[in-house]
């Protein structure tokens, strides 16, 4: 099949992204107070946005787990684990995010 | 132009909650279809060629959430210290969640686009309606956070 690295993109990508907000691996921090985007986090310029660099880590390690991935590995995979990971990922998240309603 | 952009937002959302759906209803039990007609609302709701929302949904789906991206310095600024002033902690976490959803929908896109592709093969069809169905919960989440939020501080 075409393009099998998608399935690999989709599977990596959830698991990376739990990581990158759990430990706080951010490629940038944007600040919307001053609107400035800066490398390291920076003091008296009002409450960063982790987001974006947490996106950026995610999808740039992804993109290129699912390019080095060869094609007949990707073609082999359970194409269960491409609804699975994600799905457990999500309950990860739910049972994380507890801490707002206790 | 924030509220521009914010109204551009909830519409696209309401179209990609639309098609997903369509989409993830059409779906649900293909394989128990009776063969007589029906012409029940929900039938007809759920008789749709459900292949022909794929690259739409990944379309409404990417666009909308770098809308949602572009509003968000917005909602940190005026928004959430408004809630946290108020200690509202569930609406705060329910935005939380929102956003930690919507970026699990972006990754998940490129394996739902594979999946969805002419010619469907039919052994995937469990891993189709399992992708859909996961991608209509987040959509569903995120659209009624964004609704319960704006109703509590807009904009």
């Amino acid at each position: 099949m075409r393009y099998p690295s998608a399935k690999i993109f989709t599977l990596v990508f959830g698991p990376l992204y739990v990581l990158c907000f759990y430990v706080d691996i951010s490629l940038f921090r944007y600040y919307p107070e001053t609107a400035q985007f800066h490398w390291q986090m920076t003091q008296n310029e009002g409450p960063p946005i982790l987001w974006y660099g947490w996106l950026a880590v995610a999808g740039l390690t992804s993109a290129a787990i699912a390019l080095l991935v060869p094609p007949q590995w990707a073609n082999r995979l359970w194409p269960g684990w491409v609804w699975l990971l994600p799905v457990i990922v999500v309950v990860v998240i739910l049972l994380y995010e507890v801490r707002w309603f206790v | 132009m924030i509220v521009a952009l914010l109204i551009f937002h909830g519409l696209l959302a309401v179209a990609l909650l639309g098609a997903l759906t369509h989409q993830a209803l059409s779906v649900a039990s293909s394989g128990a279809r009776s063969d007589r007609r029906s012409f029940s609302f929900f039938d007809r709701f759920r008789s749709v060629n459900s292949a022909a929302y794929a690259t739409p949904v990944v379309l409404m789906f990417a666009v909308t959430a770098l809308c949602g991206a572009l509003l968000y310095p917005k909602y940190r600024v005026d928004v959430r210290p408004a809630l946290e002033d108020l200690q509202l902690r569930a609406p705060n976490g329910i935005f939380e969640i929102k956003e930690h959803l919507v970026a699990v929908g972006l990754g998940i896109l490129p394996g739902y686009w594979f999946f969805w592709r002419a010619p469907l093969a039919p052994e995937q069809a469990r891993t189709r309606r399992n992708l859909t169905w996961l991608l209509a919960f987040l959509v569903w989440w995120a659209f009624l956070t964004g609704h319960v939020l704006n109703n509590i501080k807009g904009l």
